[in-house]
């Protein structure tokens, strides 16, 4: 069964072309597709435009998510029909304690594994915080994938949840990334730069790699990721490609 | 001047009366209660209140008298204790303008409140002056003294009910903090968009006391304006919070001003100001360090969420000496579109996300504050959202 499907997607931020031309599609049992690139390929843009936020308006191509067209839904429509995005940077919200917030997410939501997610996102102590406000980067990305996971999404968007974080909250990040994936179902698109995280996640689908707004290749991990950490993405593109034209 | 003691003599002002509790019970009176957030049973226990000219000393008062705890209304205690005289009209003059003299020529009444050395008062001492009629002037000149070493909590509600298009209110307050004593202060302003307000306060804090102000108003209101004065001496501490949240075209000109006249004092003074609709806010602060190794802090934020309001955001250090430390922060601004979008995406829609940003920029960790008076405090943000909600 698919749970997201996008067919040839073009958006555009002010005059900027973002995404030109990307189809895709993530199925519903478990699935983890990883999207990769260089800087400014569209990896953001899209997760952005798949969550709905404002200033990504969709050109041409559809999104569907659950078998509905969500391409005009709003974003807090398309969040209660079960997508989450953990972002990159996520702002601070002023004189909103994590505490409270979570309450509301909770009494929204009702999350029964959020417990055992603060625990190991070792958030508790967070909690009389000001949402984000002097967090630390791990801090930071450990609270938003927790706020993202009690959400219950079918689908986790996660854009870049290693970049500027320690060892230990990337361990901590993944651990709970794979208890979320073993008890709910739901599917992960995620963003990575550094690639950090995919050595603790003990299984990866697909990874994509985009290139100028396009899905460029898509392999399995084995295939790719060791050409592109020992390679660069340039090198990667042009052997799988000439790869490719062979067989 | 002439012009505005006119304006007070164009309002019906009466002689206060002692009334019974049924006063309590009134529809309208309990109306206007709701609006600074306090339902009936809540009402009931406030120590003293005063409707329109009528004074209920409740039961309250006789719960308080096992502290040793005076309350009574302030022409009895001027009558009955001659040592009050040393603190009336102190902590401020009757010739400060035309408003404090008219309590004084008009003999305006209110509550007084004394708690003796070294007694804390387990529970917030609940006070409320409403005014339900129409074209009422309320003078009132409350006195609260908290002597050494002693501890009260003190809230005050202050509302007109819904019938009410026309009214004044000034209320002259006094406040002395003795020797390491300590006073946290919460007021509730729900008036009317015909209301004319003018408290004027002074607030005496002895050494090493500490005195801490968490003032909201929230509703339309004709004309609000107030600026009390806090006197620090050695080692004293005051903490004043502003909150204002403007409605209809209404004009609120509020602040306070931290007098740091002995060494080691310090001072803070917190504003949030929201405007709506074509509101205008004058928010102002001023910190005058006459002392050295004294402190002083403004943080002044404004929310502009109508092109049609205005804020105007008036902070002023003041010092006189070398080795004081004055500080201050100020800005205003409109809801920023990445904090409303984030919320968004967490399945909130634009008016949850809106209201939660509100709820947040209103909400001050004032010190001090004992949790009954957070939950309070708490409740009248609620409040306050709800109303802003419609």
């Amino acid at each position: 069964m698919t749970l997201l499907e996008i067919k040839d997607l073009k958006v555009r931020v002010d005059n900027r072309i973002v995404i030109n031309g990307v189809n895709l599609r993530v199925g519903n049992v478990g699935e983890v597709h990883v999207l990769m690139g260089p800087n400014a390929a569209g990896k953001t843009s899209l997760l952005a435009t798949i969550m709905g936020l404002p200033k990504y308006n969709v050109m041409h191509g559809n999104i569907y998510f659950d078998g509905k067209d969500i391409t005009k839904m709003p974003l807090y429509e398309r969040a209660k029909m079960g997508i989450a995005l953990a972002f990159q940077f996520p702002p601070v919200i002023k004189g909103v304690k994590l505490k409270d917030f979570v309450k509301v997410m909770l009494e929204r939501y009702h999350c029964s594994h959020a417990s055992l997610l603060a625990k190991i996102l070792d958030i508790d102590r967070l909690m009389d915080r000001y949402l984000f406000l002097g967090f630390s980067g791990g801090e930071r990305k450990r609270t938003e994938l927790y706020l993202s996971l009690i959400q219950r999404p079918k689908l986790l968007m996660l854009d870049e949840p290693d970049s500027g974080v320690d060892i230990d909250s990337i361990t901590k990040i993944a651990n709970a990334i794979e208890l979320y994936v073993e008890n709910v179902p739901s599917s992960i698109l995620l963003v990575t730069h550094s690639g950090h995280i995919l050595s603790k996640m003990r299984h990866i689908d697909y990874v994509h790699i985009m290139d100028s707004g396009r899905i460029v290749y898509t392999g399995s991990p084995d295939e790719i990721l060791p050409l592109v950490f020992k390679l660069g993405y340039k090198k990667t593109l042009s052997m799988l490609t000439d790869k490719k034209v062979k067989e | 001047m002439s012009r505005k003691r006119e304006e007070i003599s164009e309002y019906t002002i009466e002689k206060p009366i002692v009334a019974d509790e049924s006063v309590l019970e009134e529809k309208y009176t309990l109306g206007a209660a709701k609006r600074v957030g306090l339902t009936a049973p809540e009402f009931r226990r406030a120590a003293f209140v005063q409707v329109d000219y009528s004074q209920v000393l409740t039961a309250m008062k006789k719960v308080l008298e096992k502290y040793k705890v005076i309350v009574l209304n302030t022409r009895e205690a001027l009558r009955k204790y001659p040592w009050v005289k040393k603190y009336y009209w102190k902590a401020l003059s009757p010739g400060q303008d035309e408003y404090t003299s008219s309590v004084e020529k008009y003999g305006g009444d209110g509550y007084f409140i004394y708690v003796p050395p070294k007694t804390k008062v387990p529970f917030p001492i609940l006070t409320c002056l409403l005014i339900t009629r129409n074209n009422l002037g309320q003078l009132l000149h409350n006195i609260i003294i908290v002597d050494e070493g002693s501890e009260l909590h003190l809230m005050t509600g202050c509302a007109v009910s819904h019938l009410v298009d026309r009214a004044l209110h000034i209320g002259v307050s006094e406040f002395y903090v003795a020797r390491n004593a300590k006073l946290t202060f919460t007021m509730i302003h729900a008036w009317g968009s015909g209301v004319d307000v003018k408290p004027r306060t002074g607030v005496i804090v002895e050494e090493g006391g500490r005195y801490t102000s968490y003032y909201v108003i929230y509703s339309p209101v004709k004309h609000l304006q107030t600026f009390p004065r806090i006197y620090l001496s050695r080692e004293a501490k005051a903490y004043s919070v502003t909150i204002t949240v403007g409605s209809g075209k209404s004009i609120y000109d509020v602040g306070s001003k931290i007098v740091l006249r002995d060494e080691n004092a310090v001072g803070e003074i917190i504003s949030r100001n929201l405007a709506e609709e074509n509101s205008q806010i004058i928010a102002r602060a001023n910190i005058t360090a006459t002392a050295p190794n004294t402190k002083g802090h403004i943080e002044c934020l404004g929310l502009l969420l109508s092109d049609n309001a205005v804020i105007r955001a008036v902070p002023e250090l003041e010092s006189h000496i070398h080795e004081a430390e004055l500080t201050h922060e100020a800005s205003i601004g409109k809801i920023a579109e990445e904090e409303l979008i984030y919320l968004m995406s967490k399945g909130f829609t634009e008016d949850e996300a809106k209201s939660m940003i509100i709820r947040g920029f209103l909400s001050v960790d004032a010190p001090d504050l004992p949790i009954h008076v957070k939950r309070e405090i708490d409740k009248v943000l609620d409040l306050i959202l709800r109303e802003a909600k419609g």
